[in-house]
């Protein structure tokens, strides 16, 4: 046999694989062939001859002592592991429609009384508003129903609000399934004596819900719990007004000065940084000698002495040192020049470098004067040579150490004003923020979506929306103990969108989350929360495998939706 | 040295991914998950034993139409899903080979030869290049050539190549050594 053999063929990129991979044209040839009537499958055929040759063999086996062949104990052990790994999400599939999560949390129901037959306007602290007709409720066999009733109701507003109620936030349309985006999702419900009551015929409640989304993108859908899914009822509408009776507070903990918030107070710190950086490397500069004293040629005609001027370094340098009498000393006595005194000192005067205060002493007579260093002669010539010199050299290094200053001061006032740009710009944000908190605030006083309800349940204002994009990758959930995660459902949270995404089953085929909002992913195993914090997603890269998600374990119990959403602080 | 296969799976690979072939079966839509991760692999070992690039796109399009159609009869022996369409492609491959709609070709990257000659102990490397090409052109009988191919073309470990060729690990690793051995016998 001759093969064709090539050698060093050029190799084919990946990407250029990629490109013609077509999973639709692979669905639709099996679509194709799997629409033929069983006989005329590819498969049937042979498959009838397989069966048909199996069962003889079976047969013919069975009757004879023959050894059986012994399974795989590891293929067996794991294909049991993943038979109670599929019979867990055969469980989770057959759970009910509404199904909380979390045993002990879930948006509580406010319980409104109302006499059925003279109906109520009823204001919720959210904005609300509900308005019942008279006679609007019928017992399980359709009666009117009379006297007080319970009007139950609750909404739903955020991704946790949705993900505690258990209620599915997806909806399938025509073998598509969506992920809806929601302005505002309510229950009501109403009872008498415990027994659960339906509306009248022909009876609407009126509902205005507040909602923090005035866009009329929504539609109105109500969840059908038999099917499963969501039915849609058309749109809604929407009311912007201006009371201010039963609207929501502003968030005042929300509100913060600029000064407060940690990331100013991290450049503030800086600030006192640099400047301390700034003076420790000033001092670690090479010393500078003090200024070399120039030498003053002694004056004719004034009276000088010769006293040692130990302990005066500066005035040590030349020599033939001598004090002048100094101007000052009005009342010097020219016979007092001629004393031979007993101890003579001097110590600094009145011009600190410049004079000094002679004091002699003779037995008791003690006489203090002014007096200046000055030189004679050759040793003014020497001194004032001398000087010259150390005048010089003192000069290149202070005008290096001013240079050195120079640059050290020009460093500190470049990274001042990097800090004060960067807290302009955290200033500015902050305003953006506030301003939007603020338009946000005001966006939950004035805007309802008024819609009316024929019968009792769950009722949404949304519109159906896809996974968010931009990051996709698989996705294979863990505990820090690298233990598999068994969940059913997985939770997206998306700062920019007001849905909560689901994802079924560990690891997630097909993740995707946008990289540039802040996003939270949850689950709940066996009733115990785990999370992947908003900072983790950046750890997440998008690749053809499957990206190992180390879920944290969240061990607090929680009592309430609102202890929920400060843990999360999402 | 070995390159570290995309191939080899661990315990927990092999569990998710018989979840995915669980998933397909119930929705032939859900297979886009296996398609995806096992596309370039099925490619490449379809091209390699084939000349012209159309038609290993086409033949490798064949292999996943048909491992669909097929998906209801797979069953789980403890290895990952890869080795079920490897033999669906080898089969798809010799069909080809069959019809003489294609020509048996192999592919070669010199460095790979030189690994041939250094597994058998040989120094006069210039002069058995050629030598062991021709010999793989014309004496190897086809199932040894895959030996040949899957070990020192395509880098494959000897546990990949008895999951693929449904023999043992160590069965793979002596048929190799006897082809090598029958190699440097012809050489010589």
């Amino acid at each position: 046999m001759k093969r064709k053999v090539n050698i060093n063929r050029p190799e084919i990129s990946s990407e250029e694989i990629a490109q013609r991979k077509n999973f639709d044209s692979v669905l639709k040839n099996h679509a194709n062939i799997s629409g033929k009537p069983l006989f005329k499958k590819p498969w049937f055929l042979s498959s009838v001859i397989v069966a048909t040759v199996a069962i003889v063999t079976s047969v013919v086996l069975l009757n004879q002592d023959t050894k059986h062949e012994v399974p795989d104990p590891i293929a067996t052990n794991l294909q049991q592991e993943i038979n109670s790994e599929l019979e867990f999400y055969r469980k989770e599939e057959a759970k009910p429609c509404i199904s909380p999560p979390l045993k002990d949390v879930n948006v509580p129901y406010t319980t409104f009384k109302v006499i059925a037959e003279k109906g109520a306007n009823l204001d919720f602290k959210t904005g609300s508003k509900l308005v019942v007709p008279k006679n609007s409720f019928v017992d399980e066999n359709g009666k009117l129903v009379k006297g007080e009733i319970e009007l139950r109701y609750r909404e739903f507003h955020d991704p946790i609000d949705f993900f505690v109620s258990g209620i599915p936030m997806t909806y399938d349309s025509a073998g598509v399934t969506y992920q809806f985006e929601s302005a505002g999702m309510m229950e009501m419900l109403a009872y008498q004596d415990g027994k659960p009551l339906n509306m009248a015929p022909e009876k609407a409640i009126n509902v205005e819900l507040a909602s923090n989304y005035k866009g009329t993108e929504y539609n109105l859908y109500k969840l059908d719990t038999v099917k499963n899914n969501w039915a849609c009822l058309g749109k809604d509408k929407v009311v912007t007004t201006n009371e201010t009776k039963g609207k929501a507070k502003p968030d005042t903990a929300k509100i913060v000065k600029i000064q407060q918030t940690p990331e100013y107070k991290i450049l503030e710190t800086k600030k006192v940084e640099i400047q301390k950086e700034k003076e420790l490397k000033i001092a670690a500069l090479p010393k500078v000698a003090p200024e070399p004293k120039k030498p003053e040629l002694a004056k004719a005609g004034k009276y000088t002495f010769d006293i040692s001027a130990e302990g005066y370094p500066e005035l040590a340098v030349y020599k033939g040192l001598l004090f002048e009498v100094g101007d000052e000393n009005k009342h010097f006595d020219k016979a007092l020049y001629k004393i031979t005194w007993d101890e003579a000192t001097i110590k600094e005067g009145t011009k600190k470098g410049e004079n000094y205060l002679l004091t002699l002493r003779k037995e008791t007579k003690k006489y203090e004067f002014i007096v200046y260093p000055v030189y004679e002669g050759k040793n003014y010539e020497t001194a004032m040579k001398d000087y010259q010199e150390k005048f010089s050299k003192y000069n290149v290094v202070l005008e290096k150490r001013k240079v050195d200053e120079k640059r050290i001061e020009e460093e500190y006032q470049a990274k001042l004003l990097a800090i004060k740009k960067a807290q302009e710009a955290q200033f500015e944000e902050w305003k953006r923020v506030m301003a939007s908190q603020e338009k946000s605030m005001s966006k939950e006083e004035q805007v309802r979506r008024m819609f009316s309800i024929s019968s009792f349940g769950v009722y949404n204002s949304d519109h159906p929306s896809h996974y968010p994009k931009g990051m996709k990758c698989s996705a294979n959930l863990s505990t820090d103990k690298n233990v598999k995660l068994l969940c059913y459902e997985i939770y997206l949270a998306d700062k920019n969108k007001n849905g909560l995404f689901t994802f079924n089953r560990n690891p997630i085929a097909s993740f995707s989350f946008d990289p540039n909002s802040k996003n939270m992913l949850w689950t709940v195993e066996n009733g115990v929360l785990y999370w992947l914090k908003p900072e983790q997603f950046t750890d997440i890269k998008s690749s053809d495998g499957v990206q190992k998600l180390v879920m944290n374990r969240v061990d607090q119990k929680f009592k309430s939706v609102d202890e929920l959403k400060t843990y999360f602080n999402f | 040295m070995l390159q570290t296969s995309k191939y080899h799976a661990t315990k927990t690979d092999l569990a998710n991914e018989l979840v995915q072939v669980e998933d397909a079966k119930k929705n032939p839509a859900k297979f886009a998950v296996l398609y995806d991760k096992y596309y370039e692999q099925i490619f490449r070992f379809i091209y390699q034993r084939l000349d012209d690039k159309e038609q290993a796109f086409d033949a490798t399009q064949q292999v996943f139409v048909k491992a669909l159609e097929n998906l209801h009869k797979y069953e789980f022996r403890g290895v990952p899903f890869a080795s079920w369409l490897y033999r669906i492609a080898s089969s798809e491959v010799n069909n080809l080979f069959r019809s003489q709609k294609a020509q048996r070709t192999v592919n070669i990257d010199s460095v790979s030869i030189y690994g041939i000659i250094e597994e058998i102990q040989e120094s006069k490397i210039e002069e058995y290049h050629d030598k062991i090409v021709a010999i793989i052109a014309e004496n190897l009988e086809e199932d040894e050539l895959q030996l040949i191919e899957m070990r020192f073309f395509e880098k494959r470990s000897f546990k990949e190549m008895g999951e693929i060729l449904e023999i043992t690990e160590n069965n793979a690793k002596v048929k190799t050594y006897r082809i090598l051995d029958k190699l440097k016998k012809i050489i010589k």
